[in-house]
Order: structure tokens, then C-alpha cells, then sequence
């Protein structure tokens, strides 16, 4: 993706806005407060991750797809679980992610001095993830990250999508051309006039 | 649905159920033509279609092994998966969009408006616009294509294409509209009126949108003339001594193989398979392969030239409600070597659902991180367009063989090299240009490019030409070395024109099958 920012129009709220939020949410992570914010459910790290190795997971799948703004703790926490799950019946990815987990807190502490998850700066932080992007560990987090929530039809209506249509007739009543910020399309009248011959 | 004897050496047999033999096994049904069909993939009904992009990925796609190679992209982000086509009852009909463009004339004749261009393997196709306007206007009644032809009304504009056109409008733009679809806007053809589902590229769940599983098949198989055989892959085309092909091997659901015979072969596999299995034919009297005099075949592997490019619009457009396709701008089709290239693109406006928006905004290992998520968060202010323009041929973009590694049919693994020619640089810079030029207009405050998907539209793989040293086959698709061997599909293009494939594919199977009745009752083949 390239991205071409807009030459006229201030495009929102930049990412400054984004890392204080990310910030806060790593240090509940580390706290006891941790339980209030998913609802009252305890996090468990499955094993076979200990509990910085689960906490390095969880702060690395926020840092894949952050959406502070969107999501909660809990939308990520069950991400985690879900990788930590697929390594149970499998001791080479098990190993391969705990390596690849203290690779990454090698790095933090090898460039920075401090944990990864100690981290505040969310650019700091993906700059870590980026030097393992290739490696399987990472691909393999990062795409259990993005099932879990862009192919999730309950985080769908966070983003807007709306999804399947069919069986409620389709969107043909309801709002595929419902737009005030442009002009209507032609009328009927006016389509079927232009295909006369 | 009738029932062909292995041994029964009159039928035709037609590799493929898609856009190109699924239509000519129904024109040659209803012209009292036999024919089998060895469809490599399952049975689909109808019922098996959903709206979900990645459930439906995974139960139509062609998913066997293959190599994606060369100096696109793709060849690191898309490894195994170089073309996004269909391996089942339907065919890629069941996947495409539904756009019914024509070539223009200069398309038919891109060598002498062109000229000769290093790298570059530019030829006039054997046959021109006038000649073809007839079996287009066949072809759009066939398939329901809105327009003229017809006299049925272009779709209603959906949001995400309202805001196109109005950009368009705003830079001076004249071409745009919502047609030509073969998706119907009135109740046609036993088919009913597009209900704005969206999810035209999954497969149309109500039967709108023309595909050969609900049309060209049910219909050739009852008219009691076609067998369609499902879970059928062809392996080799046999030949007799006298050089003519004789029949066709094929495996089985069970891997059990088997030939059937035949009177006459037509290949429509698509631009890889095609193109595969000739080469996979190879014999003593044939040792490069059949029909490959010319050394052509799998050469000139075509795509188009394309990319994405999705705006970030100031109000909600929520682009996934009505159809994929909504709209196409044809402003930019023209060719005017002042532009710094040969040929020209349409703007076509695509929606994505949210899985693939975020699969493809950035596709490989790098597509996670702050811009994406932040990128998406927008999913639901954005429009978008996918940009298709003529893509030159090059002898060295290829289907060829791999060297060892076999597939589950024990066939050697098709490898698809894909590099980009200069001429698709230049072309692909002016397409987003243009592209975020006219969503500009229209107020977007961000606009993302997306590099090319991996191909729908594959092309140039058996070419025809005139001349039987630079090309496969002749105007009718009929291989100059084997007057019994038809090829059906895209891969019988000269050049691959900026739009897409399909309407052209209908067209050209229709006059092949009145071509093949003449011969056929001439005694000639």
C-alpha cells in the first residue's frame, strides 16, 4: 500500500492521539486492574507460554492490528488465546513462538534497555516487530490476528461492514444508494432512455 | 443428461465449463453437436454460494500447486496463488464481475498502431472489430449484457460508484456508467433483477449475474447432447499417426484414469491450463509439445496492468452494498504514445468486503502495523476502483513446466512467470494519477494504492495469428498444426485489450461453434 495523504484536507486525529491510548494499555496489562477491564474474567495464560511470555504475545498482537479506538483488551486477549491454543498439539511452533517472543524482548532490550511491553512509543514498538516480519512465528501471530478480526463477523460492525446480504433480500432496500454527499444517479426513465437505440 | 460411451469417438471434447466451454458446448448442443466436458472441478449448485469472501475463496478457488515466478510481486507476496480463477461446474463465470466490455478496434490491431516495442511481442489479431461486432451483439443477448443490444436499462448507480462518477464528473470526465454488466436489471432470460447483494465476485447467490452454472450448462446438458463430467481432469491429449488428436486422458474424483475419445478436442482450462496440457502432450511426433510449431504456446501470458486505489471519502459510503462492479470509466481507453506508453485502462469500481480490503490494501509479510489498521478504520468511508489496462505480450512471460515437482495428478507443476514491461510502469503511475485526481475532486482526504491481485484475467497463452510461425492457432481458435484441436478460451488472445475477457470469450466460442458445425458437415474435420 502507498499511501498518498491528501494534498488540501487534514486527514483526523494523527497518531500521537493513537499511542497515549496504546500506552495505557499496556501498563493495565501489568497491573491488577487488568480483570476490571474484560469484564471480570481473570487473563490465563495458556501454557505453554509463561506469564511475560503471554503478556509479549498480547502486547505484539495489539501492535500488529491497534485499533484503540475500536477494540478492547478482551478482542485481543482472545487472539492470543487463540495462537496460544493452535500451539498446544505442536512443540516446534510452541518452541518457535517462545523464541521468537524472546527475540523480540532481546531486541527491545538490546535497542532500548527495557522490556517490549515497556515500551511506550507504539512506532518504537512496531519498529521491533518489523526486523522478524518474515519469520514464521510472526506471520503466523499475525494472521491468526487477522482472522480473529477482520474475518469476525462480530467486530464487522465496529468497522462499518455490514456483510452478508442475501438472506435479508440484499441491499436494494437497504441503503446501496442512500448517499446525500454527491448527486443521485440517473432515474429509471433516464437509464432505460440511454439504452434505446 | 445424456450419457457418452469412452469409446465413442464422435463426440467433441471440451476441457473447461467456463466462459469459453461452457458456451460452446451449449452452441454446439443446440446446433445437435455431441459433446463430453471434463470439468476438473466439483459439481456447484447454486445453493452453494454464500456472501463470504473467504469461505467461498476457499470452496471455488484453483488451489493446486502452482508457481507464481518472475519480477511482479507477486512471485514474493502471492508465491503460490498467481491467478485467482475457479476450479468447478461454472468456471470462472461463477467468480467474475459481470462487466461485458468490447474491444475497441485499435485493440484488434495493437501491432499496426503500436508499432514494433522492444520486449515487447505486439501482433494484430487474425480477425478485427467489424468482424466481431456481429458475435458480440450474440454474445450480449446470450448473457444479458445491459446496453442496445439488448434495450435492458444499466444497473441503478450504488453509493460507492456515485461517488466515482462524481469525480468524474468534476474533472471533465464524459465516460462513465454502469454498463455494459451481464447482470440483469429486469427479470430476463428465466434470470432474476440484480437485488443489490454485493458479493458478485464470490458468485451471484440468485442467478443475476450470467454464469455458465445456471445458463450455457444446465441448458446443453438438456438439450441431451452434453455430458458434463465433474471431478475430471484431463492429463494428455492423444493423437493418431496421421497427427490428428484422438482423445483425451483424464483422471477421476478416485484418480482412476481413463480416455475418452474423440472426433474433436477444444481446450478451455484458462491461460494456464491450457496452455499445461498441450505442453503435457508432448509426444515423438510432437516432442515440444502439441500444436507448438510455432514454439508459442504458454508464451505471451497476459493479465492486464492493473492496481487498486481506494479513497478515504469525508462521509460514510459503505461500498459494499449493491454490486462488486458498479461502474466502469472508460475516458482513459485510447492510445496516445504522447502519454508515455501504448494502450490504454478503465477505471472499474470495486468493492471489497472487509476481509480482503485488509488482505490486499498490503499484501505480503509488510501489511500489519499503525498505517494499516489506522487505513482500515476507514473501511466504511472509502470507494475504490480497480484499474485494468492493456498489458503487452512478452514471450518470456510463460506458462512452462516444472523440472521435479509434481502435482496430485502427477503432472509436473505449472509454473507462471509474470515481469512487468516498461510500457506497465508508465501506464500504472497515470492510472493512479488519475485515479487520485478524480476521488480528489470529489473531497477524499486519503487515497491508498494497491498493487495488482494476483490474476483473474489470463490471456495470450495459445495465441492466435495469422501466420502459423507466430501463433497457435488461427481466427477460429483452430490449431494450425492440428485441424482437429480447438483452443476456447482467453488464451487464444493476441493481445489482451484493457478490458476484460469475458464478453470477448462468449463471443469467439459462439463463432467457433458455428465454425466447427460448417467444418464438421464440410467432412473436414
Amino acid at each position: 500500500m502507498t499511501i498518498r495523504f491528501h494534498r488540501r484536507r487534514d486527514s483526523g486525529p494523527d497518531h500521537a492521539g493513537l499511542s497515549r491510548r496504546m500506552f495505557l494499555m499496556t501498563t493495565t496489562m501489568a497491573g491488577v486492574t487488568t480483570a476490571s477491564l474484560i469484564g471480570g474474567t481473570r487473563i490465563t495464560y495458556a501454557a505453554p507460554l509463561d506469564e511475560g511470555q503471554g503478556a509479549i504475545l498480547l502486547r505484539m498482537v495489539q501492535d500488529i492490528y491497534p485499533h484503540p479506538d475500536l477494540l478492547k483488551l478482551v478482542h485481543y486477549q482472545v487472539i492470543a488465546d487463540t495462537v496460544t491454543k493452535g500451539l498446544e498439539a505442536d512443540a516446534d511452533q510452541a518452541r518457535a513462538l517462545t523464541d521468537g517472543l524472546a527475540k523480540i524482548n532481546a531486541q527491545a532490550q538490546g535497542l532500548y534497555g527495557k522490556d517490549y511491553v515497556a515500551i511506550e512509543d507504539a512506532d518504537m514498538r512496531e519498529g521491533i516487530l518489523r526486523h522478524f516480519q518474515n519469520e514464521g512465528f510472526f506471520q503466523g501471530v499475525r494472521w491468526t490476528a487477522y482472522f480473529g478480526i477482520y474475518d469476525n463477523k462480530e467486530i464487522w460492525p465496529l468497522f462499518g461492514y455490514q456483510g452478508s446480504s442475501v438472506e435479508q433480500g440484499g441491499y436494494i432496500d437497504r441503503g446501496f444508494s442512500d448517499i446525500t454527499f454527491v448527486p443521485q444517479g440517473p432515474t429509471l426513465e433516464e437509464r432505460m432512455a440511454e439504452v434505446q437505440k | 443428461m445424456a450419457q457418452f460411451d469412452l469409446i465413442d469417438d464422435s463426440v467433441v471434447v471440451i476441457i473447461g465449463s467456463g466462459a469459453g466451454g461452457g458456451t460452446l458446448a451449449n452452441e454446439l448442443a443446440q446446433k445437435g453437436i455431441k459433446s463430453v466436458i471434463l470439468e476438473a472441478g466439483k459439481r456447484f449448485q447454486r445453493s452453494d454460494i454464500e456472501n463470504d469472501e473467504w469461505a467461498m475463496f476457499k470452496k471455488i478457488s484453483w488451489l493446486d500447486k502452482r508457481h507464481s515466478a518472475g519480477g511482479w510481486h507477486g512471485a514474493v507476496n502471492h508465491p503460490t496463488l498467481p491467478t485467482w480463477i475457479v476450479k468447478g461446474y461454472g468456471g470462472s463465470t461463477i467468480h467474475w464481475a459481470g462487466v461485458a466490455l468490447r474491444l475497441r478496434e485499435y485493440e484488434f490491431k495493437t501491432r499496426t498502431h503500436y508499432g514494433a516495442i522492444d520486449g515487447a511481442n505486439v501482433e494484430d489479431w487474425p480477425v478485427d472489430l467489424a468482424e466481431m461486432t456481429p458475435w458480440y451483439e450474440k454474445a450480449e443477448m446470450k448473457m444479458g449484457v445491459t446496453g442496445k443490444t439488448t434495450g435492458m436499462p444499466h444497473l441503478p448507480w450504488n453509493n460507492g460508484f456515485r461517488v466515482l462518477a462524481e469525480g468524474c464528473r468534476r474533472t471533465g470526465r464524459t465516460d462513465y456508467n454502469s454498463g455494459p454488466m451481464a447482470i440483469n436489471s429486469i427479470e430476463r432470460d428465466g434470470r432474476p433483477q440484480c437485488q443489490q447483494i454485493g458479493f458478485c465476485m464470490q458468485g451471484c447467490a440468485i442467478g443475476a449475474k450470467w454464469d455458465t452454472l445456471g445458463t450455457e450448462l444446465p441448458r446443453a446438458e438438456g438439450s441431451g447432447n452434453c455430458e458434463v463430467r465433474t471431478d475430471a481432469m484431463a492429463l494428455r491429449i492423444e493423437h493418431d499417426d496421421s497427427g490428428k488428436v484422438s482423445g483425451v486422458l483424464y483422471a477421476d474424483a478416485d484418480g482412476n484414469q481413463h480416455l475418452q475419445k474423440a472426433r474433436i478436442v477444444c481446450v478451455a482450462g484458462n491461460s494456464i491450463e491450457s496452455p499445461r496440457l498441450l505442453l503435457n502432450s508432448a509426444s515423438s511426433m510432437f516432442p515440444d509439445g502439441m500444436a507448438n510449431s510455432s514454439g508459442q504456446v504458454g508464451r505471451n501470458y497476459m493479465n492486464h496492468t492493473t492496481g487498486g486505489v481506494y479513497a478515504v471519502l469525508p462521509e460514510k459510503v459503505h461500498m459494499f452494498r449493491g454490486t462488486s462492479v458498479a461502474g466502469i470509466v472508460g475516458d482513459e481507453v485510447h492510445h496516445d504514445a504522447a502519454r508515455g506508453f501504448s494502450g490504454g485502462y478503465y477505471l472499474e469500481f470495486l468493492s471489497l468486503g472487509l476481509p480482503f480490503m485488509a488482505a490486499f490494501l498490503e499484501p505480503g509479510n509488510t501489511g500489519w502495523g499503525r498505517s494499516v489498521a489506522r487505513a482500515l478504520e476507514n473501511y466504511d468511508r472509502m470507494s475504490g476502483v480497480w484499474i485494468l489496462g492493456e498489458d503487452l505480450a512478452q514471450e518470456r512471460n510463460a506458462i512452462t513446466l516444472h523440472g521435479s515437482e509434481v502435482d496430485q495428478y502427477g503432472l509436473p507443476v505449472p509454473i507462471v512467470s509474470k515481469t512487468p514491461h516498461n510500457n506497465d510502469y508508465e501506464m500504472t503511475a497515470h492510472m493512479y494519477e488519475t485515479s487520485a485526481q478524480i476521488y480528489e475532486a470529489v473531497g477524499a482526504t486519503d487515497v491508498y494504492e494497491l498493487p495488482s491481485y494476483p490474476a483473474t484475467h489470463n490471456m495470450g497463452t495459445n495465441r492466435m495469428h495469422a501466420d502459423p510461425a507466430k501463433g497457435v492457432v488461427n481466427a477460429y481458435g483452430q490449431a494450425h498444426d492440428i485441424k482437429n484441436l480447438f483452443v476456447s478460451d482467453g488464451s487464444q488472445f493476441t493481445s489482451s485489450a484493457a478490458c476484460n475477457p469475458t464478453l470477448t470469450i462468449v463471443a469467439l466460442a459462439i463463432r467457433q461453434a458455428e465454425y466447427i458445425a460448417q467444418e464438421m458437415n464440410a467432412g473436414s474435420i
